[in-house]
C-alpha cells in the first residue's frame, strides 16, 4: 500500500498574492483572508448526512460532525474521536474509549449516550450499519466516555464501517437530535467537528456559512483526510453555490470566489492559463460511470440482451463526452473496482475490452429473439454526468438496432422512477444512467450496486448467487489475498452477469486561486489546513 | 416571456381607455393584389421572406449538405468552424451546422403549432364567455389565474409533469398562451355586442351560432391574426428557453435551445456552439416579429397612416 | 374609491383559491418523487418509501390538501421538505434580490424606453424612428440568456468593470448593491425596453394625431410642451398597462437572468423546488406570484385614475 501514501501529498502550493478585482467584498483585508469562499459540487438542499445521503451533504457535515474514526489517505481507518479501542478474543465484544475535552458546538461535553443514539440512528440506514444492527446484541455505554458494542458474530470491519468516508457517516450527534426518526430530517445542525453552521446565513440553493468552532480539540497528528489533527487556518467558510459553470469559472477568474470544488473539463484549459488559478485531479480515486438495465424485465431480463449492449459498448465514447478530450482523465474499466486499489481485477472484463463489436451484439440480440421491442431510457437532465452518457447510450442502442424509448427528464424523476418494479410500460423503465465514486467502489463493504440480490439489491434488482456468494466471501476474508481472490471471483461472475454497465473510470479536476493552499487530494474537499493569504 | 402581452393589456372591467383594440376593417389594401400590398407594408414582405427562407431551410434540411445531427463522434469533439464542420462540432462530436439547420423545425414546429392551438382555444375560450354569462365568471376567474402564474413557470411546472418531447412543449407553451388570447376574444365580443347591429340581429331572432359566424368571427380574425404572430414569435423563445433550462425538447432531437444549452457552459472558450443557434433563433423570431407588426399596421389604417 | 380597492381585493380571492387547486393538483400528479432525491443515489428502494411516509406524501390527495390550506389560512405557508426551513423564512431570503433586480430593471426601462418611444413618435418616419424601432425589434428577437451571456463577457470578463455573478444586500452600501445588478438588468430589461418604447411610440402616435394636439400645434405651444405635458400624459394609460402586465414576464425573465448571474432569487428558488419537487415551496412561491400579479394590476388601475383624471370609478 506504499503508492497510496503518494496520495496524501499536498497539491502544489502557489506562493503569489492574487490581485484583488474590482469586485473584492468590503471586508477589511484581515477578515477577508479568514474567510474561504468555496463553490460546492451542487447546492446544499437540506443539512441531515444519515436522512438525505446525497455526497454534497456529506461534504458539508464532515466540517460539523466528527466521526469516531476517520479514513486516512492509506484508506485505513484511524482514531479520531475514540482515544483507544478493544475487541475481546472472540471479536465479539467491542470497547470504545472516547477522547477527553470533546465537546460539542452548544458547550455540551460529548458523552456515550450521544454516541449510542448517534450510531443506533446512523446503523438504520447505512449498509454496513444495517449488518452491524443485524448482529448486535447490545450498544451500552459504560461510563460517560467508554460504551460496549457486543454482537453476536464477530465483524472484522467495524473501525471501516465507523471510519469510511461513503454516505451516510457515523457522524455523531448529541443524544437529543440523534433520536430523531432515521427517515425524518434533524432539527438542529449541532455537531463537535471544527466548524459551527450558521443556521441563521443559511440561503439553500445559494450560500452556506461555516464558523470555526473555538473549543474544537484537534488530534495531534498531521492530518490526513478524515482521520489526524483538524486544524482550521480560516475562521469562515462561505460555500457559494453556482449553479451555472461559465459563471463560477467566470467568479473565480475575477477573484470573487476562491476555490470551485469540480470546474467542468472543458473550461480547465481556460483557467489554467489563468496565473492565478491552480487546478489539480481533485481525487486520484475518481468516479466510476455506470448504467444500469431493469433485469426484471424484457428486453434486458434476458443476460444475452445485456451482453449485447456491453459488447458494443465504447468507453472512450463515454469517457470523451463525459470529460472531454483530455486522455490524462480517463481510462477504460473492464471491471467493477477502482482502478490502482488493491481489489481491483479485470477478470471476465475481455467483453469490454478491444474493437468494439458491432456483429457480435447484433449475433447475442438476435439469439435472445429481440425483435424491436422499445427500450425505455431514462436520463436527467440536470446532471451533466447522466445527460452525457445518455446521450451515447441513445446513439449505442441505435447502432445494435434496438428501439430506444428515450425519456429525457429531470433528476427527481429518475429517483422515484428506478424505484418501479413494473413493466417499462406501466410507469417502470429499462435503464437508467448513474456514477459512483471510486472512493465507495474500492471493496464490495459499501458498493450497494455491486450487489444482486435480486429484491433487495439496488435498481435493477440483478439477481446472482455466484456475485452474492463472493460478496459474503469477501466480507468473510481473513487477509488481503483472500479478499483479492474473493472480489476477483466476483468481478467475473459480475461480469458474466451484466450486473451493471461500467461506462469507464474519469478523474474531475479542482480548482483554487494560488492564495489558496493546502488543499490535499481525496474523495471530498478537506477544509483543514486549507490557509489562504490577503 | 411572452411577447404577445403588447396587443393585449388586461382592461379592468367597465374601464374603457384610448387605444384599446383598433377599429378594424378588412384592409383595403388587400383588394389590390398581393404584390400591391407587399410593396405598401415592406415589413410584411421582408418578415414574410425571412420566414419563408428559415421554413425552406427546414424543410430541405437533408439536402443542404447536411449530415445526421445526432451522429456522436466523441473522438472529434469542440472542433472550430472549418471547411468539413461549417459550424464547428459541438461537445459530442455533432456537427453544429447539421444540428441548426435541423433545429428550424423544432422552432418553426413549436412556434407555429402554439400559435395556431392557442388561437383555437383561445378563441373557443372567448366566445363562450363572451356570449354565455353565467360562464363568464368562471372561465375568466380561471384563466386570471393561469395568468397571474409568469408562463415560464407554469410551463416548466407542467413540463415537469410529462416527459420531454416536442409535442408535450407545444402543450404547455399553449395552455400558458391561451388565458392571453381568450381575454383578446372575450374584449372583442363584448365590445362588439354593444354594436346596434348586432343588437338589431340577435333582435330579429338570428341565433347565436350566426350571429358568431357573420358579426363576431370576421371582426376577430385581424386582431387574432396579428396576436398569433406573437404567440409565435414568444413560443419559439419560450421553447429556448425552457430546453436551455433542461425542460423542454428532448436531447434526441436537435433544437436551437438544446444546442445552446449544451453548449452554455462554453460560451467563454467556444462561443461558436452558442453563436450559431442564437442567432438563427434571433433571425426567425425577428422575422416573425417583423411579419406580425407589418401585419397590424396593414390591418389597422389608423397606424399605417402614421408610419 | 376606497370601497372599489376594497372590492377588488376581494375578488382576488377566488383567483387564489383556483391558483392554489390547480397548482396543488399539478404537483400530486407530477411523476417526481422528492423522497427520492432526498434519500440520494445509494439509498435502498425501501428506505425511499420509508422517506416518503415520514414526510406525510402517501396520505390521499384531500387530506394533503385539506391540510396545506388549513395552514395557509392560518398563515403558515409550511415547510420545505428539503431544507427543514419555513417556506415563509426561504421566500423572505428570496425576496430582496429578486425585488432589487425588478425595481432597477423597472427604473432603466422607463429611463430608457420612454424618452426612446416619445423621440421615435416625434419623428416618426425619419431615421430616428427607423433606428429605434429596428432596435427595439432587434432586441425583442433575442432571448435574455443570449444578451446576458454577452454583457458579462463583454462587461465583466472582458472589461472588468462590473462582477459577473452574485448578489450583494442593499445593507451593504448602495454602489455594491447596484454593480451586481447592473448586468443583469440590462440583461433582463433589453426585451422589456423595446417592449415598452414600442408602446409608447404607438400610443404617442395615436394622441399627436387627436385634435387637441394638433390645436395646440397650431396655437404654437413648444414641442416640448406639446409632447411631455399634453401628448405623454395621455399616453400615459396604455404605458402604465404594459408596465402593469410587463411584471409577469418580468418574473419569468428573472428565472433565467438569476441562474445565468448566480442572483440568489425567487426565480432560481422556485427551478430548484420544481426540479426537486420540494412541493410547500412551490406552492408558496406560485401563490406569492398570483398575489403579486394581481396586486400590480390593482396598482395599475389605481394609477390610471392620476394619470387621466377622466377615468372614475
Amino acid at each position: 500500500m506504499d503508492r497510496r501514501t503518494v496520495l496524501k501529498g499536498l497539491a502544489g502550493v502557489g506562493s503569489l498574492a492574487a490581485t484583488g478585482g474590482l469586485s473584492m467584498p468590503a471586508l477589511s483585508q484581515g477578515a477577508a483572508a479568514r474567510t474561504l469562499r468555496f463553490v460546492p459540487q451542487a447546492n446544499l438542499a437540506n443539512f441531515d448526512p444519515i436522512w438525505g445521503t446525497q455526497y454534497v451533504v456529506r461534504n458539508a457535515a464532515a466540517l460539523v460532525w466528527d466521526t469516531l474514526y476517520g479514513l486516512d489517505a492509506t484508506l485505513q481507518p484511524q482514531r479520531q474521536m475514540v482515544e483507544s479501542e478493544e475487541v475481546s478474543d472472540d471479536g465479539l465484544v467491542w470497547t470504545f474509549r472516547l477522547r477527553p475535552g470533546l465537546k460539542f458546538h452548544d458547550g455540551e461535553p460529548v458523552r456515550s449516550k450521544d454516541v449510542i443514539a448517534s450510531l443506533a440512528r446512523w446503523s438504520a440506514r447505512d449498509p454496513m450499519g444495517l449488518m452491524l444492527k443485524a448482529i448486535q446484541n447490545e450498544l451500552t455505554a459504560v461510563d460517560d466516555r467508554t460504551f460496549k458494542w457486543a454482537l453476536k458474530a464477530p465483524y472484522p470491519k467495524m473501525l471501516l464501517a465507523l471510519g469510511k468516508n461513503s454516505t451516510p457517516c457515523a457522524f455523531i450527534m448529541p443524544e437529543r437530535i440523534a433520536q430523531t426518526d432515521p427517515f425524518k430530517q434533524i432539527p438542529e445542525y449541532v455537531g463537535s467537528g471544527p466548524m459551527k453552521f450558521a443556521k441563521g446565513e443559511w440561503v439553500p440553493g445559494a450560500k452556506a456559512v461555516f464558523e470555526k468552532f473555538a473549543d474544537y480539540a484537534p488530534r495531534q497528528e498531521k492530518a490526513s483526510w478524515l482521520a489526524g489533527g483538524k486544524q482550521m487556518l480560516v475562521d469562515r467558510i462561505e460555500w457559494v453555490v453556482i449553479p451555472d459553470p461559465a459563471t463560477a469559472a467566470a467568479a473565480l477568474q475575477n477573484g470573487e470566489v476562491d476555490w470551485w470544488e469540480s470546474p467542468i473539463t472543458d473550461l480547465v484549459p481556460s483557467l489554467k492559463k489563468n496565473r492565478n488559478i491552480n487546478v489539480d485531479i481533485a481525487d486520484p480515486l475518481g468516479n466510476i460511470g455506470s448504467f444500469r438495465m431493469n433485469h426484471l424485465h424484457p428486453p434486458f431480463n434476458d443476460v444475452k440482451v445485456r451482453r449485447a449492449v456491453l459488447a458494443a459498448l465504447s468507453q472512450e465514447d463515454y469517457m470523451r463526452a463525459l470529460v472531454g478530450d483530455d486522455t490524462a482523465l480517463w481510462k477504460p474499466l473492464p471491471g467493477f473496482f477502482t482502478p490502482d486499489t488493491p481489489l481491483y481485477t479485470e477478470e471476465g472484463g475481455e467483453i469490454l475490452k478491444g474493437k468494439r463489436d458491432l456483429a457480435t451484439a447484433k449475433k447475442l440480440l438476435a439469439e435472445s429473439g429481440y425483435s424491436g421491442q422499445p427500450v425505455t431510457c431514462v436520463v436527467a437532465q440536470d446532471q451533466p454526468i447522466t445527460k452525457a452518457q445518455g446521450d451515447v447510450t441513445a446513439d449505442l442502442l441505435k447502432q445494435i438496432g434496438m428501439n430506444v424509448d428515450f425519456v429525457a427528464t429531470d433528476w427527481g424523476t429518475v429517483g422515484s422512477r428506478r424505484a418501479q418494479k413494473t413493466p417499462p410500460g406501466q410507469g417502470g423503465w429499462g435503464m437508467f444512467h448513474t456514477w459512483h465514486a471510486g472512493a465507495d467502489c474500492i471493496s464490495p463493504a459499501a458498493y450497494n450496486a455491486i450487489r444482486a440480490n435480486g429484491d433487495k439489491a439496488w435498481f435493477g434488482w440483478p439477481t446472482s448467487e455466484v456475485v452474492e456468494k463472493e460478496v459474503t466471501a469477501w466480507f468473510d476474508a481473513k487477509n488481503l489475498d483472500e479478499e483479492k481472490a474473493a472480489a476477483k471471483r466476483l468481478n467475473k461472475a459480475a461480469m458474466e452477469d451484466v450486473v451493471y454497465a461500467p461506462t469507464g473510470f474519469f478523474l474531475s479536476y479542482t480548482a483554487w486561486r494560488k492564495n489558496i493552499s493546502g488543499i490535499a487530494k481525496g474523495p471530498l474537499p478537506f477544509f483543514w489546513g486549507v490557509s489562504k493569504t490577503a | 416571456m411572452s411577447i404577445s402581452t403588447s396587443s393585449t393589456a388586461p382592461v379592468p372591467p367597465g374601464l374603457v381607455i384610448a387605444p384599446q383594440l383598433p377599429d378594424l376593417m378588412v384592409p383595403v389594401a388587400i383588394r389590390r393584389g398581393v404584390f400591391g400590398f407587399l410593396r405598401n407594408h415592406p415589413t410584411v414582405a421582408i418578415g414574410g421572406a425571412l420566414l419563408l427562407c428559415l421554413v425552406l431551410v427546414g424543410i430541405f434540411a437533408p439536402w443542404l449538405g447536411t449530415v445526421d445531427p445526432t451522429a456522436l463522434a466523441p473522438g472529434r469533439r469542440t472542433r472550430l468552424p472549418s471547411a468539413d464542420f461549417w459550424f464547428g462540432t459541438d461537445l459530442l462530436g455533432r456537427d453544429i451546422y447539421s444540428r441548426v439547420l435541423y433545429g428550424a423545425r423544432v422552432s418553426l414546429t413549436v412556434g407555429l403549432s402554439v400559435a395556431v392551438l392557442a388561437s383555437l382555444a383561445g378563441l373557443a375560450i372567448g366566445l363562450v364567455s363572451g356570449f354565455v354569462r353565467w360562464a363568464d365568471g368562471i372561465v375568466m376567474r380561471f384563466m386570471d389565474g393561469l395568468m397571474s402564474i409568469p408562463p415560464i413557470l407554469l410551463a416548466v411546472a407542467l413540463m415537469a409533469l410529462t416527459r420531454a418531447s416536442v409535442g408535450n412543449v407545444i402543450l404547455a407553451i399553449t395552455i400558458a398562451e391561451v388565458p392571453r388570447v381568450s381575454r383578446l376574444v372575450r374584449s372583442v365580443v363584448l365590445s362588439l355586442r354593444e354594436q346596434p347591429y348586432v343588437g338589431a340581429a340577435t333582435a330579429s331572432g338570428t341565433r347565436t351560432p350566426m350571429v358568431i359566424l357573420r358579426h363576431i368571427l370576421p371582426n376577430t380574425l385581424a386582431p387574432m391574426l396579428v396576436q398569433a404572430t406573437y404567440i409565435c414569435a414568444s413560443a419559439m423563445i419560450v421553447e429556448s428557453i425552457l430546453s436551455f433550462i433542461g425542460a423542454g425538447t428532448p436531447p434526441t432531437i436537435p433544437s436551437w435551445g438544446n444546442i445552446m444549452a449544451e453548449g452554455r457552459a462554453l460560451w467563454q472558450v467556444k462561443p461558436y456552439i452558442v453563436f450559431f443557434p442564437a442567432a438563427f433563433l434571433s433571425v426567425t423570431v425577428l422575422a416573425v416579429n417583423l411579419l406580425g407588426d407589418g401585419l397590424r399596421d396593414a390591418l389597422d389604417p389608423r397606424m399605417a397612416k402614421s408610419l | 374609491m376606497v370601497s372599489y380597492i376594497l372590492r377588488r381585493i376581494l375578488s382576488t380571492l377566488p383567483v387564489m383559491g383556483i391558483v392554489a387547486l390547480f397548482v396543488f393538483s399539478l404537483l400530486y400528479i407530477a411523476p417526481g418523487d422528492p423522497a427520492a432525491v432526498i434519500a440520494g443515489d445509494q439509498a435502498s428502494p425501501a428506505d425511499v418509501e420509508r422517506i416518503r411516509q415520514g414526510l406525510g406524501l402517501d396520505r390521499p390527495f384531500l387530506v394533503q390538501f385539506g391540510t396545506w390550506l388549513w395552514h395557509i389560512l392560518h398563515g403558515d405557508l409550511g415547510t420545505s421538505i428539503f431544507t427543514n426551513l419555513p417556506v415563509s423564512a426561504m421566500i423572505a431570503q428570496r425576496i430582496e434580490p429578486t425585488f432589487s433586480l425588478m425595481a432597477i430593471t423597472l427604473v432603466l426601462t422607463i429611463l430608457v424606453a420612454v424618452p426612446l418611444g416619445v423621440a421615435a413618435a416625434w419623428k416618426a418616419g425619419s431615421w430616428v424612428d427607423r433606428t429605434i424601432m429596428a432596435f427595439a425589434v432587434f432586441a425583442f428577437s433575442l432571448p435574455v440568456f443570449v444578451v446576458g451571456y454577452v454583457l458579462a463577457y463583454v462587461f465583466a470578463l472582458q472589461f472588468e468593470w462590473l462582477p459577473v455573478q452574485g448578489y450583494t444586500p442593499l445593507a451593504a452600501g448602495i454602489w455594491p448593491w447596484l454593480q451586481n445588478l447592473i448586468l443583469p438588468a440590462l440583461a433582463l430589461g433589453s426585451v422589456y425596453i423595446a417592449l415598452i418604447a414600442r408602446i409608447t411610440r404607438a400610443s404617442m402616435l395615436e394622441v399627436l394625431q387627436q385634435d387637441y394636439v394638433r390645436t395646440a400645434r397650431a396655437k404654437g405651444l413648444g414641442q416640448r410642451n406639446i409632447l411631455f405635458v399634453h401628448a405623454l400624459k395621455n399616453a400615459a394609460v396604455p404605458i402604465v398597462t404594459v408596465i402593469g402586465i410587463g411584471i409577469a414576464l418580468l418574473i419569468g425573465g428573472a428565472v433565467v437572468t438569476e441562474s445565468v448571474f448566480a442572483i440568489p432569487g425567487l426565480g432560481r428558488l422556485t427551478i430548484d423546488a420544481i426540479l426537486r419537487r420540494d412541493y410547500p415551496v412551490i406552492q408558496g412561491i406560485v401563490l406569492l406570484f398570483s398575489f403579486l400579479y394581481v396586486l400590480v394590476n390593482l396598482m395599475v388601475d389605481v394609477t390610471y385614475t392620476l394619470v387621466d383624471p377622466r377615468i372614475r370609478y
